[in-house]
């Protein structure tokens, strides 16, 4: 079969087409383009069919790399136009989060272990109270649980993201890393009481744990070959709120919160939770509308969205 | 019926928001290149101080109008705007006196003026009368031009003069040992600002490059 590649603009991407046996697959037809072009390798290809002028589908229709090309041609056996985008550089998810993460987790310590602060002009010994040494443990131990379910626990569905996210989100994590880091370590830091501390501490590392199990109910809903198509979250948390390993999470930072108790450390809690927000919202949204009742599907039963009794 | 009656209402509230901040910005104006002439700049701010004050505050409302959508512009173009404004009005003009004799408070003054009078002219005509005249529409979109580069010039220069006094007198510094363990220093805060300045001026520059195209190429097909 012969396969037309054009840009969103119209012009050919491909001088020529390419030709592919009839039992080709999606995944193919990215070898070839890479072949051809060189410089765009499949996880940068976005291919879609082209919109006919009189439909009104306002989103195209996205090719799947695990399907065969046949399915994407109506009628015409031999012959097809798919519509080029280059997403840019991409980086896989495991490293992107990789280096999200290996930020916090040795900028921290620094701020703990070296003295730094007499290049803040305070000079001196410091005096070390045990909450600052429990929050470098619960920190530290935050951030290795995140980069081991990287590597081991979660199933990504798109298997990678932009180049630019990596300076974005790293930006965001080692920013507010460092400076909740700055604050906790602080040479003048005020502890909060000690029953204050072993609260916060405490109800943290619980939802620590619930969040583990969280990313491994997530990870069982997922095929190993990454066939992801959705499914209703279930069991443990899941049963009462859509987006429970979010919910853990924040509830985590809070405990933290509660036994550190900065400014820094809040307004990162609140940040973390309007994206998450965001995150859990359209997460919601997009399996009610999946799971509507209709058709023998079955229907997305009443949950809380992210946060109990909140949201 | 209701609806019809709250359109007006609307109109009526813009059209005498947009023609009183006009007045106060044309005194503004006024006064500055009066006192410019008689006096010298040096006593520039003394004189718009209040008027100043005023008309620039009053800028808030216009966060207001646009969060409950009584206006069509989006926040995130408005608010850096109007936050270097009202930190410059009173996080360095008003707090630190030092820096109010110094010649870039005229060409400030004068550049803020210009700008928003054309603004709120071209508004205030869009509310009262449903059309704002071509001509007022093009030095709308081109005035910028000059009188960003030189208003942002303006800005900048004044927050460098104020640096040392900022530094010396301590103001708005929150120090540490609080119960929140949170510090605040107004000099690296202010620093932080003039870094914002660097990429912030050129997207705000082009943007206004944008929507000059955009609306005066609209004005040419009508």
């Amino acid at each position: 079969m012969k396969v037309t590649v054009v840009s969103r603009s119209g012009k050919e991407v491909v001088k020529g087409g390419i030709n592919l046996g009839d039992a080709a697959t999606v995944a193919d037809l990215q070898e070839a383009i890479h072949r051809r072009t060189r410089k765009f390798y499949p996880s940068r290809q976005r291919l879609t069919l082209p919109i006919q002028p009189g439909s009104k589908e306002r989103r195209p229709v996205v090719l799947n790399y695990k399907k065969s090309l046949k399915d994407y041609c109506d009628g015409n056996l031999d012959y097809l136009t798919v519509v080029f985008k280059d997403l840019g550089s991409q980086v896989s998810y495991r490293i992107l989060f990789f280096w999200e993460y290996l930020g916090p987790l040795v900028l921290y310590p620094i701020f703990y272990y070296f003295p730094v602060y007499q290049y803040f002009g305070y000079e001196g010994e410091r005096i070390i109270h045990p909450v600052q040494t429990y929050a470098l443990y619960y920190w530290c131990f935050h951030y290795f649980k995140r980069i081991l379910e990287t590597f081991f626990v979660h199933r990504f569905s798109h298997a990678t993201s932009p180049l630019s996210n990596v300076f974005r989100n790293c930006a965001y994590y080692w920013s507010f890393g460092s400076y909740i880091a700055y604050c906790v370590n602080h040479p003048l830091y005020t502890p909060v009481s000690d029953l204050q501390m072993k609260i916060g501490f405490g109800f943290g590392l619980l939802c620590q744990i619930s969040n583990f199990y969280c990313h491994i109910l997530l990870r069982n809903l997922r095929k190993p070959d990454g066939n992801g198509g959705y499914q209703i979250p279930h069991g443990f948390l899941f049963n009462i709120v859509t987006c429970a390993n979010y919910t853990t999470e924040i509830y985590q930072w809070l405990g933290f919160n509660i036994a550190t108790q900065t400014v820094a450390g809040y307004s990162f809690l609140a940040v973390a939770t309007i994206i998450m927000t965001n995150w859990a919202l359209a997460k919601h949204r997009r399996l009610k509308k999946i799971f509507d009742g209709k058709d023998g599907r079955t229907k997305y039963p009443r949950r809380w969205v992210i946060v109990p009794p909140f949201l | 019926m209701a609806a019809q009656f709250l359109l007006l209402l609307r109109r009526l509230y813009l059209t005498l928001y947009n023609w009183t901040v006009l007045f106060g910005w044309l005194k503004v104006l006024y006064l500055a290149v009066q006192t410019l002439r008689e006096s010298g700049h040096e006593h520039v701010y003394d004189a718009v101080q209040r008027t100043l004050q005023l008309a620039q505050t009053a800028a808030l409302l216009e966060i207001i109008h646009g969060l409950v959508g009584l206006v069509r512009s989006p926040i995130s173009a408005t608010l850096p705007q109007i936050g270097s404004r009202l930190y410059l009005t009173w996080g360095i003009l008003w707090s630190f006196p030092q820096t109010q004799s110094h010649i870039l408070v005229t060409s400030l003054v004068i550049s803020w003026s210009i700008t928003e009078i054309i603004r709120y002219s071209f508004f205030g005509m869009k509310e009262a009368l449903g059309f704002a005249p071509s001509w007022l529409l093009w030095l709308r979109y081109s005035t910028f031009l000059l009188l960003y580069p030189t208003g942002i010039a303006s800005e900048v220069g004044l927050i460098y003069v104020a640096l040392p006094y900022i530094k010396a007198s301590e103001k708005y510094c929150i120090r540490m040992p609080n119960q929140w363990n949170f510090a605040f220093d107004y000099f690296y805060g202010t620093i932080v600002v003039l870094g914002i300045y660097v990429p912030g001026s050129p997207h705000m520059y082009s943007y206004m490059l944008g929507q000059r195209k955009r609306a005066l190429s609209k004005s040419k097909r009508e």
